[in-house]
């Protein structure tokens, strides 16, 4: 009789096993692939990067637009002080 | 019972090796991932290196575009008056409202360019009130004449008779009813006639006393 439970009990265990490997596989088999599609991506964010980092080379003339707007304003304001002695009011 | 102990050692050892190979592949993907961040991140460090300066200067550059919008915008509604809405909206279809929102004010926009052809706006803006002509001699109408009263009716409160009286709109300037020098004033000498009244010329006027 206990033999018999003896036995019982190790093809349980195999069962268990068995799907325990199954779902190890799986699992396993899910990280890999989502571990192999990371590179490819991270590449192309190099690819862009780069791309980005060169383009951002022409910040610098933004200086000179600064320096365009503030002349604009002092010639626009010049100009509306000009009007507003030329024209009468409302 | 020796079949099933095999058994079970069979599945542990398939178990182990499924487990190691598949790990030792995603260590190497790690391995790149790795390298491939160490590639990307001094970009990354050149971007926001480039791109710190970039906020004080737009915030600099909208704050002198936003005093000269305001300045200019004063000025129209100083010069143009209830009709600054109008103007914009002529020039800058949609702007009308955007621009009584930003002074403040309210009412209805009239787009004065559809009221008015170029240069005809000007000449009403200038002799406000007067009586702009229907039509050239020559030449297209320069406002529809149909709906023209209608839609200086908008641009304007009221003719001068329909008027509210509390609200205190000044008419146009009357050329000579004031002048400096009027021919009718009365002169302070008495003065001679030159030639009497058939219009022969007098060579001595006679004195008066």
């Amino acid at each position: 009789m206990s033999e018999t439970l003896a036995d019982a009990a190790l093809w349980i265990t195999v069962l268990v096993l068995i799907g325990s490997a199954v779902l190890l596989v799986a699992c396993l088999k899910r990280v890999l692939k989502a571990a192999v599609s990371i590179p490819p991506k991270i590449d192309a964010i190099a690819g862009v990067a780069a791309a980005a980092s060169k383009d951002l080379d022409a910040v610098a003339v933004l200086l000179t637009t600064q320096d365009y707007i503030k002349s604009i304003r002092a010639s626009v304001l010049d100009y509306g002080g000009s009007l507003d002695a030329a024209l009468p009011d409302y | 019972m020796e079949i099933q102990v095999a058994i079970i050692l069979l599945l542990a050892t398939v178990i182990i090796a499924a487990a190691a190979i598949y790990l030792l592949a995603t260590i190497m993907q790690l391995f790149k991932i790795n390298s491939g961040l160490a590639v990307v991140l001094p970009l990354v460090g050149q971007i926001v290196q480039k791109t710190a300066p970039v906020n004080p200067i737009v915030d600099d550059i909208n704050a002198n575009l936003v005093v000269t919008r305001d300045a200019l915008e004063n000025l129209m509604l100083k010069k143009a008056g209830p009709d600054s809405a109008g103007i914009v909206e002529s020039l800058f279809p949609g702007e009308g409202a955007k621009f009584l929102r930003r002074v403040g004010r309210t009412g209805k926009v009239v787009n004065v360019g559809t009221v008015y052809t170029r240069g005809v706006g000007i000449l009403a803006g200038l002799g406000r009130g007067a009586p702009i002509g229907v039509a050239h001699a020559k030449g297209a109408a320069v406002r529809d004449p149909r709906y023209s009263t209608t839609e200086v009716a908008k641009l304007y409160p009221a003719p001068p008779d329909r008027r509210d009286p509390s609200r205190v709109i000044p008419k146009s300037p009357t050329i000579g009813k004031d002048p400096v020098h009027s021919p009718y004033e009365p002169t302070s000498t008495p003065g001679q006639r030159t030639r009497d009244a058939q219009g022969r010329r007098i060579d001595t006027p006679p004195e008066h006393h």
